[in-house]
């Protein structure tokens, strides 16, 4: 494993600029696509600046009251995959990420930043489960991951004890940030395997978040940067910044 | 002949549930478009006009606000029910369905099927609860999705409670108004 420490200030600095670059297009063309009328459009606006305002943050409480940080949820046999029902979802196509030169970066506010090679990763623990994936849009799959638990990997780099939160850069500007004690659920993976096989590009290789707590929006693909921090920026996420939930446990 | 009076208590209840039923089948039909339960993205979509929200998340917005609303007024219902002691004598019982099978008198059928179908609306709010708490937190209440067999089921009764819903209540109304004419009616949603 080789290590890359980096002044604080630097990553800071790289990330404000990795946020900046989220554009706020597709809001709009996502509402045009809804095929709505003019009501219901304005019913949208108006559910997430008020509905969504008053209610998430109960919800949210709820959400974070009822989930059991520490305790797995139960899997099922590998004869209960179900290998065609996992949509592909991407919002900006495929990214191209060559396994050889991959590096996963994990930083943030912690006292050993790392940078892993695929090779590196493929050296911890092996994690494999079989669990359900399920997708905001309303389907779900079974499906089998494997990989590296994420706090496995958060235990090397030494997080400073006022770390809450945690985000998830993938190569093709994707974003997502995470609440600690999901992170740390002995189920979240950094999976590089699906259904038993080497992932493969269009499922987000060469890695990829993967757990049974949280909607597959929150689940990551092509993730090259971990980074760990106190504070929840503006930016939260680029679907949620669009208008989901944040919390989005499952 | 007295004009029929509604306990303050009903008349919230039906208020309350009309409204928030309405936000409910409209923010899930919303929901339900992003991935159509029966062929999925390729499937059936439901006319936009009849989603609330104007997209996923808007429709789901509203969904997990308005069911905090359904939920606690068919609880407090269900409460009040229970404290009054109105389950013993205000619901569909054995004498009923005898009504229904034996009785000549029209008026008495009525009455019996009334009762029967208002006393079925029940089971199927509280299924809707169940089924759309399995939905909504699969991991956490990984046991509802199993008492169902599975996702699909679990998606297929949770959706088909809004059709069953519309049917039974637009029954109930006109049954309400065959019984005690549009008086009934009036008790229980103005006067």
């Amino acid at each position: 494993m080789s290590q890359e420490p980096e002044p604080q200030h630097q990553s800071n600095l790289e990330s404000n600029l990795e946020l900046d670059e989220t554009e706020q297009l597709p809001r709009r063309r996502f509402l045009n696509l809804a095929g709505a009328g003019l009501l219901t459009i304005g019913f949208g606006s108006l559910a997430e600046s008020v509905v969504g305002g008053l209610s998430e943050p109960l919800n949210q409480q709820v959400e974070s009251l009822i989930f059991k940080p520490q305790q797995p949820v139960p899997e099922f046999p590998t004869s209960a995959i179900e290998p065609d029902k996992l949509i592909v979802n991407s919002f900006r196509g495929t990214p191209a990420i060559a396994n050889a030169t991959y590096r996963l970066t994990i930083d943030g506010e912690v006292s050993n930043p790392l940078s892993l090679s695929m090779d590196d990763l493929q050296r911890f623990p092996f994690t494999d489960m079989v669990i359900r994936h399920v997708c905001v849009e309303g389907w779900a799959a079974i499906v089998q991951w494997g990989g590296v638990r994420l706090r496995d990997l958060l235990a090397i780099v030494e997080p400073s004890p006022q770390v809450k939160y945690v985000y998830f850069y993938s190569a093709d500007g994707y974003y997502e940030s995470w609440d600690l004690d999901s992170v740390m659920h002995p189920q979240t993976l950094m999976a590089y395997q699906k259904n038993g096989e080497d992932l493969t590009p269009e499922y987000g290789a060469p890695l990829r978040l993967a757990s049974p707590i949280k909607l597959g929006y929150k689940l990551s693909k092509w993730v090259t940067r971990i980074q760990l921090t106190s504070v929840l920026g503006q930016k939260r996420g680029y679907w949620e910044d669009l208008g989901y939930e944040w919390y989005a446990g499952l | 002949m007295r004009s029929p009076t509604q306990t303050l208590a009903a008349k919230i209840f039906h208020w309350v549930s009309l409204v928030s039923l309405f936000l409910m089948i409209t923010s899930g039909l919303q929901i339900y478009n992003a991935n159509p339960v029966f062929g999925g993205r390729a499937g059936i979509h439901i006319p936009a006009i009849f989603g609330l929200g104007g997209w996923l998340a808007g429709g789901r917005h509203w969904h997990f606000a308005s069911m905090w609303i359904f939920t606690l007024n068919l609880g407090c219902y269900g409460v009040y029910v229970l404290l009054t002691r109105r389950w013993q004598h205000r619901y569909a019982s054995g004498k009923d369905i005898k009504a229904l099978a034996t009785s000549q008198n029209q008026k008495r059928k009525n009455y019996a099927w009334h009762r029967l179908v208002y006393t079925l609306l029940i089971p199927i709010l509280l299924l809707s609860i169940y089924s759309g708490l399995g939905m909504y937190k699969p991991a956490q209440f990984y046991w509802i999705v199993d008492s169902f067999g599975g996702w699909d089921a679990l998606r297929i009764t949770h959706f088909m409670a809004v059709p069953i819903t519309l049917i039974l209540a637009g029954i109930h109304s006109q049954l309400g108004r065959k019984v005690g004419g549009d008086r009934l009616l009036d008790s229980m949603f103005w006067e």
